[in-house]
């Protein structure tokens, strides 16, 4: 544990030091801002198409840091020819992956907080109220669902050569979820045998990312998850994303490193 | 001079002469979109519309808090019930009622345990904006919407109905409709509903009574065009052209309205009973309130 | 006495990944034992499985047969690295981190104690003289810095071995004479060194014992005197009659 949180440490020193994060949320913040300063029909009530602008920019900028930050840890050491004295030392393979997940996944927590806060600021100034447990659960249930996501890209790492064309997969393959993964069952009854069958394999195979997007209970002021379900949801991602890991490191332990 | 400078200030001569002559050929061919004078017009092209339409959808969607069918539970279970103006006189309980049990059906019981799960985390019950002045949050879609598509009249009547009827904003929606009426001068439906803002807003029962009376001419232009009559809308402007002739206590007109009404309406014999009434009320006022029914006056 | 090091029978193939997947044998049966307080040599052309031997002991390689065995454990083992401490011929270190993070950083993973990580750092870096750039990022540093940043990260640990793979490749004769004279300094301390080199007048001033490899197979090894007696030269010819090298027959 103590070998992985090291090299976390690496993965989180490295997010805030690129620009990456300063950039996406400078973005977030100014398209917010501008969007925010609309009055329509002299209302200066109206908060509900900012809370879904806002947090739809945090999901993109979240999107692009877990998935740009996780696709070039490993082809990135490989390429700059770091992993040679990182794995020189009494340091597992299995480790080191352990590592760089929990690197990315934290550093991607720490971006969250700092883009829900804002939201939250944004969010109060106009509603006057504060619905603190649907903001938690929102951005608990994201970042467990970035989890996901950070795993998902660290086993397209090994799998694929470069971080572009795995970036750019992963990235296809999460916003398919998270568009049509719900309606996947609906699809399949309708097409014909074995469309229909492959169609719902797949429906139960996939990870549904969809299940961990609450931006609409949060915008339209629903009432806060019962607390167990999302304790099951917790549970399912931890699943989907130990069986990612899982995967990286059956491919990475036999990968020759040159 | 080197010959790489030659060959640029040749290529630049060569670039400058083709723009001269292909900028009016294109002109000519882009239509409508070269010669938009509005910047979303040229950039969007008629792509507005879809975004238009999408606004659109946005704020029954944002009316229904979220609770919305997708183009796939659309697919297996019908078109949506697109909220629209509601006269608050028409609507009742049942009507109500039957549209919530509509609503509420497109989703149906869940189809597998991840279905099941998944409705935890989105709206999944119906709900509309109820609350005193919560629907404003639906304005910022459908002004988006006009500004992309400023032809589609359901924009501006939809908006106008809630900010006059919801959000007491007489001003706005007076302004809105005003806007929409000089994108599109023959809308009647648009007239129609300034009509109402002049009659139940503005109490101006003049004004009213021109506008609604332009609504029906222009009626009458769209439908000899089209051959495609728009009933519904002639029967709303019939109606309050007929109540507000009653109330002013022009009964000859009021009468002449609710006898063209009583043509087109799917219920003849409700306005053949509201017929037979004023006939009563014109024969038992008094002389001088009689009078009034002389005004003629042929819409 | 036991060896510090030992290599059993190694035998390491690469299977292309062209059609019909040829096997490409880089390291050959090769056994050979290095015992603590030496410094050792290894030797051969380029091509001749050195940096293959010694990425087998680091565990970046796979073996295909044989062992490889450091302080008595495989070499699969991470525990096998503990005590080692590893100079690569390309040194290339996280360019974001300063000096002292990356130290902090590989202190941390051989769990040197909290308390005693800071005079480490102080300590190798004065060592190898870096100690007023020690804030600065290692992307800011020259070629000459990031060699000296490569030889005190593979200090930090105070490793009783020290792998180093061609330690003076790129380097200037200052920077040659640094890294013979800290290889001595460390020979003197009791700690073991083993090193794969082209220099070889540098072998001959420091080393104890090579080992000759060439073509995936050991050649030669033994005391450098005794091979030089052997052969009736210097090293350099030695080395060039152990490959069956002849001038003009390429």
């Amino acid at each position: 544990m103590n070998n992985a949180l090291s090299v976390a440490s690496i993965v989180i020193k490295e997010l805030y030091r690129r620009k990456d994060f300063y950039v996406l949320f400078v973005l977030t913040a100014i398209i917010t801002l501008l969007m925010g300063s609309l009055h329509f029909f002299n209302d200066d009530r109206i908060v509900r198409y900012l809370k879904e602008i806002c947090l739809l920019l945090i999901w993109i900028s979240a999107l692009a840091i877990a998935v740009g930050t996780s696709a070039r840890q490993i082809p990135a050491e490989r390429e700059n020819r770091t992993i040679f004295p990182l794995l020189a030392k009494p340091i597992t393979r299995g480790q080191l992956i352990a590592g760089k997940f929990l690197g990315c996944w934290l550093a991607c927590g720490l971006a969250l907080i700092v883009f829900y806060f804002f939201f939250g600021v944004i969010s109060v100034s106009r509603e006057h109220q504060w619905a603190a447990a649907s903001f938690f659960q929102a951005l608990w249930l994201h970042w467990w669902m970035l989890g996901v996501v950070v795993a998902m890209t660290l086993l397209g790492s090994v799998v694929f050569a470069a971080p572009s064309s795995n970036g750019t997969i992963c990235l296809l393959i999460i916003l398919s979820i998270l568009l049509l993964g719900r309606h996947l069952n609906k699809v399949a009854v309708q097409l014909a045998e074995p469309m229909s069958g492959v169609v719902s394999a797949v429906y139960f195979a996939v990870p549904h990312l969809e299940l961990f997007d609450v931006r609409d209970l949060v915008v339209h002021n629903w009432d806060p998850i019962n607390w167990l379900i999302c304790v099951g949801a917790t549970l399912y991602a931890a699943a989907y994303a130990i069986f990612f890991l899982f995967a990286t490191w059956l491919v990475f332990r036999r990968q020759p490193l040159v | 001079m080197p010959a790489p400078s030659l060959i640029l200030a040749l290529l630049f001569v060569v670039c400058f002469t083709l723009a001269t002559w292909l900028q009016p050929w294109h002109q000519s061919w882009a239509g409508g979109r070269a010669q938009s004078d509005s910047l979303l017009g040229v950039v969007m092209g008629n792509s507005r519309q879809l975004f238009a339409n999408h606004f659109f959808t946005k704020a029954d969607v944002y009316f229904h808090s979220g609770y919305y069918p997708s183009v796939f539970d659309q697919a297996i279970g019908g078109a949506p019930h697109i909220t629209a103006a509601k006269d608050a006189a028409a609507e009742t309980d049942a009507e109500h009622g039957r549209e919530q049990s509509e609503e509420a059906g497109f989703l149906g019981p869940p189809r597998d345990w991840i279905d099941r799960f998944s409705r935890n985390f989105y709206p999944s019950r119906h709900s509309h904006l109820d609350r005193p002045g919560e629907a404003r949050e639906i304005l910022p879609w459908l002004r988006i919407a006009a500004d992309l598509d400023p032809h589609k009249v359901e924009t501006y009547t939809v908006a106008a109905y809630w900010l006059r009827e919801h959000l007491n904003r007489v001003d706005e929606a007076e302004q809105l409709l005003r806007e929409g009426w000089r994108a599109n001068p023959d809308s009647y439906e648009i007239l129609f509903e300034l009509g109402r803002v002049f009659d139940e807003n503005r109490h101006d029962s003049q004004r009213a009574r021109n506008v609604w009376e332009l609504a029906l001419g222009k009626w009458r232009q769209r439908s000899a065009r089209n051959g495609e009559p728009d009933d519904f809308v002639l029967e709303q402007i019939l109606t309050r052209l007929a109540q507000l002739e009653e109330r002013e206590g022009h009964w000859e007109k009021a009468l002449s309205y609710l006898e063209k009404l009583e043509a087109v309406s799917p219920k003849p014999e409700a306005i053949q009973q509201q017929i037979n009434d004023l006939k009563k009320k014109v024969v038992s006022a008094p002389p001088a309130n009689r009078s009034g029914a002389q005004q003629t006056g042929k819409p | 006495m036991k060896p510090i090091l030992k290599i059993e029978d190694l035998v390491v193939e690469y299977r292309t990944r062209e059609f019909g997947q040829r096997v490409t044998v880089a390291v050959n049966r090769l056994s050979l034992e290095v015992f603590p307080g030496e410094v050792f040599g290894f030797l051969g052309p380029n091509g001749a499985g050195k940096t293959t031997t010694v990425n087998v002991l680091l565990g970046f390689v796979p073996v295909t047969r044989g062992a490889a065995y450091i302080f008595n454990v495989n070499v699969r083992d991470p525990i096998a690295r503990q005590r080692i401490g590893y100079l690569p011929e390309l040194t290339y270190y996280y360019k974001f981190l300063t000096a002292e993070e990356l130290l902090r950083f590989y202190a941390r993973i051989f769990r040197i104690p909290r308390a005693e990580i800071g005079p480490r750092i102080d300590e190798v870096l004065k060592l190898v003289g870096l100690d007023t750039a020690r804030k600065r990022p290692i992307k800011t540093y020259s070629k000459g810095m990031q060699q000296r940043i490569g030889l005190a990260q593979a200090l930090i640990n105070e490793p009783d071995l020290l792998i180093l793979d061609e330690p003076t490749s790129g380097l200037d004769p200052i920077g040659r004479m640094n890294v013979r004279e800290m290889i001595q300094r460390l020979k003197s301390k009791g700690k073991t060194v083993f090193f794969s080199s082209h220099e070889l007048g540098e072998v001959e001033t420091v080393c104890d014992r090579v080992a000759i490899l060439h073509q995936g197979e050991l050649k030669a090894t033994g005391r450098v005197s005794d091979l030089v007696e052997k052969y009736k030269c210097n090293l350099e010819q030695a080395f060039l009659k152990v490959i069956g090298y002849e001038p003009g027959h390429e």
